[in-house]
């Protein structure tokens, strides 16, 4: 615990006081490169415009996280129910997965009248990949020889999903959706981006984009600070969820307690 | 009780991915008896199992069986006691599932399991996971009962145990029981049958006296022992 906690923070700390003397020393300017302890004091001083704008995009990555659960589990337990299913749609899948959204994103902005519907979308098509193929290999990866033993004591095709399928592929799900998570809020920054471009958002890419037109680099710092530690809490809520979901009888939790 | 029935093969051929493991292949497994079949690895013993319970394509079972497999096959997320009685919540009724647990605490206790009853797997020795394995095999209650090396990766003396364990549980019914382990055989067969060659053919009925489990130190059975050691090495 000591070690590994106090390691990264004391880095951290050598790097900030790092910037922050290379900046004076070099009497950098703020609009090429502010110091932290000026993106500090900004973060502080434009908390209300920052801090609605986070909430915003937090919104869309979230709502886009739920939809990609919701899709991305429902299409892998239709793949593991049928074969022809999953061999006519997965190509699909990856077809959405490899289109890069910043390449798409302005027909979905165009297509799409309300603003907010079209950025849930494109966060939601970055997102959503990682859980189904996940899921899919995890429902898929169940032990042949618990399947026969399953067989034999008469389990029903519904039971067998229910009491092995689906506990087995949980850790594979969580795992996903770890993933999912950094990349809905990436996909949802990115669409605000190709549709801020446009004078058409409000979240915290479209704060970004305005400070750097009106050169408010401290400002700029201040919100991609604020997308890390978004990220960062969502990576962080993520594994809390699933550390407390698999505690009690997956390897990946019981790893560190032998 | 009820005597339990006997286990035959008629003219069974087995495939295994194209691979003909038997051909042709008769086999009388007597009831209420129990059948230990040795061979060694990758001659075929798992898939003639495997047949026997109905799982390989194209085959039914020969009636209700438990099987035991060679690893524990618990789930990690149940408890022992759920494990134990998984069958029964398989099977989706409830009445069931609630007459089923005092028989699944009872066997429990009987394989020393009793103050395990809500402990996960992952917190069991790999001993007491094959108990439990045991357990659940018999909760079962079938007159059949199939056993693919359910003691192979076991140390010695808990082997040892397991072996007393089972021949005293399994009295009644009709066992077959998988094994490369000649002394295995040797203590829990009532017959012993040696398979050999590709497809694999069962060599004659090998019947030793007395009841088991039978004490490994008997000078016949070590002599019977050194013959089966013999036989193996020049059937393989």
């Amino acid at each position: 615990m000591s070690a590994r906690f106090i390691a990264p923070v004391l880095m951290g700390i050598f790097m900030l006081v790092l910037w922050e003397g290379l900046v004076r020393a070099m009497a950098i300017p703020p609009y090429i490169l502010p110091g932290p302890i000026l993106v500090a004091k900004t973060l502080v001083s434009d908390w209300g415009t920052l801090w609605p704008a986070l909430v915003v995009t937090l919104t869309i990555t979230l709502q886009a996280l739920l939809a990609a659960v919701l899709v991305g589990g429902a299409l892998a337990l239709l793949f593991s129910l049928s074969r022809w299913i999953e061999l006519s749609l997965f190509p699909y899948a990856i077809i959405l997965q490899v289109t890069p959204i910043v390449a798409i994103a302005p027909l979905i902005i165009a297509w799409v009248d309300d603003v907010d519907v079209s950025l849930l979308i494109c966060a939601w098509l970055v997102a959503f990949f990682p859980i189904l193929s996940n899921t899919v290999l995890g429902l898929r990866s169940v032990d042949r020889n618990l399947l026969d033993l399953f067989e034999l004591y008469g389990a029903s095709r519904w039971r067998t999903l229910l009491e092995l399928r689906l506990p087995a592929a949980l850790p594979y799900f969580l795992g996903g959706l770890r993933i999912s998570g950094g990349l809905a809020l990436i996909g949802a920054v990115v669409a605000e981006f190709v549709a801020g471009s446009g004078g058409r958002a409000s979240g915290l890419a479209y704060r970004i984009l305005e400070s750097g037109y009106q050169l408010k680099i401290p400002r700029m710092f201040a919100a991609l600070v604020l997308i890390s530690a978004a990220g960062i809490a969502i990576y962080l809520l993520l594994s809390l969820i699933s550390h407390l979901l698999l505690r009690r009888w997956h390897e990946s939790a019981l790893g560190e307690e032998r | 009780m009820v005597s339990s029935p006997a286990l035959s093969v008629r003219s069974a051929h087995i495939v295994l991915d194209g691979h003909v493991v038997a051909e042709n292949l008769s086999l009388e497994f007597p009831g209420g008896r129990t059948t230990c079949l040795l061979g060694r690895s990758g001659v075929g013993k798992t898939s003639l199992l495997r047949h026997l319970a109905g799982l390989l394509p194209g085959t039914a079972p020969a009636g209700p069986v438990a099987y035991m497999a060679q690893r524990d096959l618990l789930l990690p997320w149940l408890s022992v006691l759920d494990n134990v009685r998984l069958g029964h919540r398989l099977r989706g009724d409830a009445a069931a599932r609630h007459a089923a647990g005092p028989r699944a605490r009872a066997l429990l206790a009987e394989v020393g399991l009793g103050h395990h009853l809500d402990a996960l797997p992952q917190t069991l020795s790999g001993g007491m996971r094959q108990r439990a394995a045991l357990a659940r095999t018999l909760c079962e209650d079938r007159q059949i009962v199939l056993m693919d090396e359910p003691f192979g990766h076991l140390d010695a003396v808990t082997r040892f145990d397991l072996q007393d364990l089972a021949a005293r549980l399994l009295r009644g019914r009709t066992v077959v029981m998988v094994t490369h382990d000649p002394l295995e055989a040797l203590r829990l067969g009532h017959e012993i049958r040696i398979l050999s060659g590709t497809p694999f053919v069962p060599g004659p009925v090998i019947a030793p006296s007395g009841a088991v489990p039978r004490d490994p130190a008997d000078p016949e059975l070590l002599a019977l022992q050194a013959r089966l050691i013999g036989e193996l090495r020049t059937g393989g």
